[in-house]
């Protein structure tokens, strides 16, 4: 737990949030003033002793969503200098927000946006969606891995089936384990 | 159709953000008085699903695959409201977790996957499904809704795209839709494969969904009307997009960079319907013609999915009702 971490979570939402804001109201004729920012980010990346390769291994996870759409941008006049512009000021923006996660948990986010007063409905499914997808997750490959255990042949069609038979019966789960969720709660003296 | 950040203009940006607050501020609304009857959970729970079911990734051709987005789906499964939260939820995460589309450009993300996405999904699923679908019916709906949601929004994301400046109607637009029209057709087969295992296993679920997150049935007029109003905006404001001054050119200016190669790139010309002169009429009989061949093939997948002993126990209790 270094200091970035112990931070709270509300200074740390508000700060990325304002330097992606910033960054991208800035024309992109200016973009290249955000590169001035990456000393800073790379030094607090540095401060919270996240590795460096973890960082960059997330950060790579969402940059070919930055080159399909920066592809469209080389098409017009003079736009291989706009899509690079483009890129600088995304590829910064992505490291920022990967710095905000790695060094913030969701359950504080989500008490942050509850202070500031989003919908308790959409701040509710947004805890409980982090609660149970890693478990819904695990249930869809359990599901998947028992489906290849039983099937022998197989064909394009047959797998498209199957799958749509899996999630259909995923929901159909996930709809049980909600009402056993909801009694839960109410039991507990919740919502 | 994640838009990442940096490539929106701050005016387009806002305004999404403006719309989509908007649109999620009023389904929050109409859902609190479902919390005390327990939705929360509900909710909660199937944003999970739809966040595990676009990790199910479905084999395409030659080693790649695809997956769900789902907006068609959930509003299906759980009316529009619900449908609209789950949608949210599952958005601002990817946002968040996985860096898929950006903190800036969340409002417009918010607005094309989930409120045009679950707007469009589920008026076009209510208008086909009528008042008491068969099971066939009710399959081909979804099917066709959710290539219906895909179209949309890849439209407004397309729109957004070019209205900020960061890259030309005529390039951008094409693009997208000829890639989401691809994309809407396994979209439209996954959602109805779903559906139609939810039909066999409990099919309750999806007869009372509406009911219980919207309180009563949406009225035809009110549904109809949100559907020309979408179809009427997109089309209006398709052509301004394309006058307004490009940002680019006011960038160009500033550096005087002022090049005067111009891209020969419309490839409105391929969609042409030949014998037609004009270019615009001929790519809209083109879009109507395959709509309408996608329609039949929604219909014809629906037969292929649901069972034939389901639809013979519905002859036999038609039988037994005209009977009876």
């Amino acid at each position: 737990m270094s200091a970035v971490h112990r931070a709270p979570a509300g200074l740390k939402l508000g700060l990325a949030l304002a330097l992606i804001l910033g960054l991208g109201a800035l024309p992109a004729e200016r973009a290249w003033w955000g590169l001035g920012l990456l000393p800073p980010l790379l030094a607090l990346a540095k401060l919270s002793s996240v590795p460096l390769r973890t960082l960059l291994s997330r950060w790579a996870l969402g940059a070919p969503f930055l080159l399909a759409a920066a592809s469209l941008a080389f098409f017009q006049p003079n736009g291989l200098w706009l899509g690079l512009a483009l890129l600088a000021k995304s590829a910064i923006c992505l490291l920022t927000l990967q710095l905000l996660i790695s060094t913030t948990s969701i359950t504080e986010l989500v008490r942050t946006l509850r202070r500031l007063h989003v919908p308790r409905v959409l701040c509710e499914t947004i805890a409980l969606l982090t609660r149970y997808s890693a478990l819904l997750g695990d249930e869809a490959r359990r599901m998947r891995r028992a489906r290849a255990g039983r099937s022998l042949r197989s064909s394009r069609w047959l797998e498209w089936r199957a799958l749509g038979n899996s999630l259909g019966l995923l929901f159909v789960r996930t709809v049980s384990r909600a009402e056993r969720v909801q009694s839960a709660m109410r039991s507990r003296g919740g919502a | 159709m994640h838009i990442p950040d940096g490539f929106l203009s701050a005016r387009v940006a806002l305004g999404y953000a403006a719309l989509s607050c908007l649109g999620l501020g009023a389904a929050c609304w109409r859902l609190r008085s479902q919390r005390e009857r327990g939705a929360s959970a509900l909710l909660g729970v199937s944003a999970a699903f739809v966040f595990a079911a676009q990790m199910v990734n479905f084999p395409v051709a030659a080693g790649t695959s695809g997956h769900l987005v789902g907006s068609a789906l959930a509003g299906a499964l759980l009316g529009l409201p619900g449908a609209l939260v789950v949608m949210s939820a599952v958005i601002i995460m990817q946002c968040f977790v996985f860096a898929d589309g950006g903190v800036f450009a969340l409002g417009a993300n918010v607005f094309n996957m989930g409120l045009v996405g679950c707007v469009v999904g589920f008026c076009c699923y209510r208008l086909l499904c009528g008042a008491a679908p068969s099971p066939t019916r009710r399959v081909a709906s979804v099917a066709f809704a959710g290539w219906c949601a895909t179209i949309a929004g890849a439209l407004s994301c397309a729109g957004q795209l070019s209205l900020s400046g960061a890259a030309r109607l005529s390039v951008v637009l094409p693009a997208m839709l000829g890639v989401h029209a691809l994309i809407g057709v396994g979209e439209a087969v996954i959602s109805s494969l779903v559906v139609a295992s939810v039909l066999r296993f409990r099919p309750e679920l999806l007869e009372n969904a509406g009911q219980v997150e919207l309180g009563a049935r949406p009225r035809k007029s009110a549904v109809l009307a949100g559907l020309g109003l979408s179809i009427a905006i997109a089309a209006l404001l398709a052509p301004l997009a394309d006058a307004a001054p490009d940002g680019l050119s006011r960038v160009t200016q500033a550096l005087g960079l002022h090049s005067s190669t111009s891209p020969s790139l419309a490839p409105l010309s391929q969609y042409g319907v030949p014998g037609i002169v004009s270019g615009v009429l001929a790519t809209g009989l083109a879009a109507c013609f395959g709509t309408l061949a996608l329609f039949g093939l929604c219909w014809v997948l629906a037969l292929a999915l649901v069972p034939r002993k389901g639809r013979e126990a519905e002859a036999r209790a038609v039988v037994a009702e005209s009977s009876g």
